[in-house]
């Protein structure tokens, strides 16, 4: 029966827990809410989102390859001008369409945050 | 009017014991509950009106609490909300052409629960330890080799390269809690899945399917990792249905 008491063991951090169940169930910042008044700042979110992702994916790899030792000094100089203007401009266009941070890491549910 | 599964299950002989807990208990919307039978193998159903099946926390919680009781006596493979057919006939022949599948499933969970454990951490603490191992060397790389200046893309390259460090360094420590997690359990013969970092306070979130006898040695296992690690927290909640090995998709 569901009466049956489930947490076996907790040091503390049911209140975390319970955040994290939380965001399960409120689904409205993960939410596409696309209606004919916000139909540019809903795909917006989406588009940007898809962006933001592939922006960090690209980083990621930039940086394993700065890691690895295998970039010439200009190499490494186009490459931060590259990045830093991309995240510049990502900023931009975050503050244009009025999204945070927060508003593209969407949840996926019991998949956890996007990024 | 459709019919609403809730889980199949396997009863080893001819008895009334299926037939007496489905009398006690009651589906969505209260309907009652019964069983569509196929070479031992049966879906638990009810009747529902499509109109009357909402997705919402009370009708949710009244679902596992169905699977719940169910799992308690039998083997059984707990069906997502909202699994419909048509008719009887219709979930008899589902169940025949899933047969082979459904069947290993159930022998594969016979005797077995499923355990969560969410391993929580302070992300700011965890990063501010890290931090000094993740700066080694970044100079090295970063340092232009010839009379070139340092710029603010150079700058931020050493940044960036900090922050992927510092990522690193801590997927390295997940993955070692979890190999750690992994060598205790296996003593223990348990199926485990392992999600690292799902979100930015959770480090760890796992599943077990082990023995119903072994809870026990289970806790002991978290009792000892939490020793191990002090600085992490630890949530064991369990026993709860399959719901994360049954791994066949109804044809």
């Amino acid at each position: 029966m569901m009466n049956e008491n489930k947490i076996l063991f907790d040091t503390g951090s049911l209140g975390e827990l319970s955040k994290e169940l939380g965001k399960l169930t409120d689904k409205e910042k993960s939410k596409l809410k696309l209606n004919p008044d916000n139909a540019e700042s809903g795909l917006a979110k989406l588009v940007m989102t898809l962006v933001e992702l592939i922006r960090k994916l690209v980083e990621k790899q930039a940086m394993r390859r700065v890691d690895g030792g295998s970039l010439t000094d200009d190499e490494i100089e186009r490459l931060g001008e590259t990045l830093m203007k991309l995240e510049n401009k990502m900023d931009e266009l975050k503050k244009h369409f009025n999204l945070t941070e927060e508003d593209l890491n969407i949840n996926l549910g019991p998949l956890g945050d996007l990024m | 009017m459709d019919k609403m599964i809730y889980a199949i299950l396997s009863v080893k002989k001819k008895s009334g014991k299926l037939d007496a807990l489905l009398a006690t208990l009651k589906g969505i919307s209260g309907a009652s509950l019964y069983a569509v039978v196929y070479e031992g193998i049966i879906a638990v159903v009810s009747d529902i009106e499509k109109s009357d099946l909402i997705t919402d926390r009370s009708n949710a919680i009244e679902y596992a609490s169905i699977i719940e009781s169910l799992v308690q006596q039998f083997p059984l493979l707990p069906m997502c909300y909202g699994s419909l057919m048509e008719s009887t006939d219709a979930i008899a022949e589902m169940l025949g052409r899933n047969y082979t599948e459904l069947r290993q499933n159930l022998k594969k969970v016979e005797n077995m629960r499923e355990y969560g454990l969410k391993i929580f951490c302070d992300p700011e603490k965890l990063k501010s330890e890290f931090q000094a191992i993740s700066k080694n060397d970044i100079n090295i790389l970063i340092e232009p080799s010839t009379e070139v200046k340092n710029s603010v893309y150079r700058e931020y390259v050493r940044n960036k390269l900090k922050e992927h460090r510092l990522e690193e360094s801590i997927m390295t420590y997940v993955n070692s809690v979890i190999a750690e997690i992994s060598g205790c359990l296996a003593r223990l013969n348990a199926v485990c899945k392992f999600k690292k970092m799902p979100s930015a306070t959770i480090m760890v979130d796992a599943v077990f399917l082990l023995r119903k006898d072994k809870k026990d040695e289970l806790l002991k296992v978290v009792n000892d990792l939490k020793n191990q690690y002090q600085k992490l927290n630890f949530v064991l909640t369990g026993p709860w249905p399959p719901y994360n090995f049954v791994d066949t998709r109804i044809k």
